[in-house]
């Protein structure tokens, strides 16, 4: 192999690209749910909007398109974090919050972007199951994945940008070189032979980790960024011992036997999960807010999709499993609304928006539902 | 017990396979490092989207906007702009990010008997008055900027 295939092409550990795939989805589901719903009353105000490319102008999203599309990237994300994730669906993540952000220069949050960077890689990262990422021996199995090294790399050209920015505007620029040189070093750890860089690159998570808390930013992007360091820069062994212990109800629990094949279960299970695909959706009808009904509904069309023939010609266990996921899902988005501020800053900042307008009709009903869910 | 066993890692990519995923990856890292450069070309130094200059959102100018209209009997009115449109949308205005201060002036050039638009920002941190015109029917507004004496 030639040293360009080499670095993109060389093993590493199967646990990093396992758990840093599992990290994201679940901290982006309950960032939609907790950090960007709340903004969606800004959405569709006076018929007036710009979004973030020429071809998108034409369309004026809604607060309930926005926060529809949130509730089905965020469902669909903490599922496929939740049970074995589905490279369709991975793509709809992907398409569904790109969608929610670019559609609109009122999000124009600069990490939205490399979230979905991020998604695009993922959508190449091998679907691991647990078993195939967590041996039940010491060794942590290695394969190649020369998606888990794009991301990498993605989050490297990132860093050199802003130390590139900040040298360019007369700033402090060591500390995100570090980091770059960090992150396309940390994707060589796990075949280097040089023990020296092995004994690095774990010392090295420090330096994204002083970086974004030195820049005191939203407390989203540094947990993103720190879970994500930590996964990419500590040693193969310590991240297999971790996620083995993480995984192991899983393992034990969901994965189904190499033995099960078609049965007698087939159609027991077709219409457990059937009925489960209906039912997971109607949770949302208690989040009370606008668009969240129609997304979670078409969550459970994105999984039915994702089954396939899965869902009838797989006797075993998964369909329920994905199922159970959807639930799992849609109650988190239940209670992570019901529970936070989300709902009540939503209809709050409607309130106040509709006051400043002048729309004094909008304004009353936006307050009272603001008044009912006041923390 | 088989839940705890081992399946075999991933199949390693075959030459062929290899050979695409070079080509994407190749694709992928290039347009990573062409997009942030774009910056250097935009009219809009406000205009930081997809750039890494900044990891979160830089803080934003202080400023205050207002904006008229004439119609075509020459009669010329304010613009009520926080009536109209969401205060975010008023701040971007204000703080004259091109993309939005030439859609909001196309999007009442849209109302009847519009002849031009008029925005005027000032801002606290350089003293500076910047003032854009429309023509309706022009493609992209006039921009001209006053720096306030100190």
């Amino acid at each position: 192999m030639k040293p360009w295939e080499r670095y993109w092409f060389g093993d590493v550990a199967l646990a990093r690209p396992y758990l840093v795939l599992r990290f994201v989805l679940v901290v982006l589901a309950f960032d939609t749910w907790l950090n960007m719903m709340p903004e969606g009353v800004k959405y569709g105000v006076g018929a007036f909007n710009v979004a973030h490319f020429a071809w998108l102008d034409g369309f004026v999203p809604s607060a309930g398109f926005y926060l529809g599309v949130l509730a089905f990237t965020g469902v669909l994300a903490l599922s496929q974090a939740l049970y074995r994730p589905h490279r369709i669906a991975i793509i709809l993540i992907a398409a569904g919050y790109t969608l929610g952000w670019a559609c609109s220069l009122l999000d124009s949050v600069p990490h939205h972007y490399l979230l979905s960077l991020y998604l695009l890689c993922f959508v190449f990262f091998p679907m691991l199951s647990a078993r195939s990422a967590f041996s039940r021996f010491a060794q942590a199995p290695r394969g190649t994945v020369p998606a888990y090294v794009l991301f990498c790399v993605t989050t490297a050209v990132v860093y050199f940008y802003v130390a590139a920015w900040s040298a360019a505007d007369g700033q402090p620029y060591w500390l995100p070189m570090i980091c770059s040189v960090g992150y396309l070093i940390a994707s060589m750890q796990d075949r280097a032979e040089l023990r020296a860089l092995r004994w690095l690159t774990p010392i090295l998570v420090a330096a994204p980790i002083a970086y974004h808390v030195r820049a005191a930013e939203r407390g989203e992007l540094l947990l993103y960024m720190t879970g994500i360091a930590i996964i990419a820069f500590a040693p193969a062994q310590w991240i297999h011992i971790f996620g083995r212990t993480l995984t192991r109800p899983a393992r034990s629990l969901i994965e189904e036997h190499d033995g099960d094949g078609i049965d007698e279960r087939a159609s027991q299970v077709f219409y457990l999960s059937l009925v489960g695909l209906a039912v997971a959706p109607m949770v949302s009808g208690f989040v009370d807010l606008p668009g969240v009904k129609t997304g979670c509904m078409l969550t459970a069309f994105a999984m039915l999709f994702v089954m396939g023939r899965q869902l009838y010609f797989t006797p075993r266990w998964r369909p329920v499993w994905r199922v159970a996921s959807l639930f799992g899902g849609c109650l988190a988005l239940w209670i992570t609304v019901t529970t936070s501020h989300a709902r009540f800053d939503f209809y709050r900042e409607g309130a106040l928006d509709a006051d400043r307008r002048g729309d004094h009709d909008t304004a009353i009903v936006y307050r009272q539902k603001a008044e009912r869910y006041a923390p | 017990m088989s839940s705890a066993e081992t399946e075999p890692p991933p199949e390693p990519p075959s030459a062929s396979a290899r050979r695409w995923s070079s080509r994407f990856i190749a694709a992928f890292v290039f347009l990573q490092f062409l997009i942030p450069l774009t910056y250097l070309t935009r009219d809009d130094a406000a205009d930081e989207r997809f750039t890494w200059r900044h990891f979160a959102s830089p803080a934003a100018r202080s400023c205050e906007t207002s904006a008229s209209l004439e119609r075509l009997d020459g009669q010329r009115e304010p613009i009520p702009l926080q009536r109209l449109i969401h205060q975010d949308w008023v701040d971007y205005v204000a703080q004259g990010r091109r993309a939005v201060v030439d859609a909001f002036m196309q999007w009442e050039c849209e109302s009847e008997d519009v002849l031009e638009v008029e925005v005027t920002n000032r801002c606290d941190d350089d003293g500076g008055t910047h003032e854009y015109t429309l023509r309706c029917g022009s493609a992209r507004a006039h921009e001209s900027s006053r720096t306030a004496l100190r």
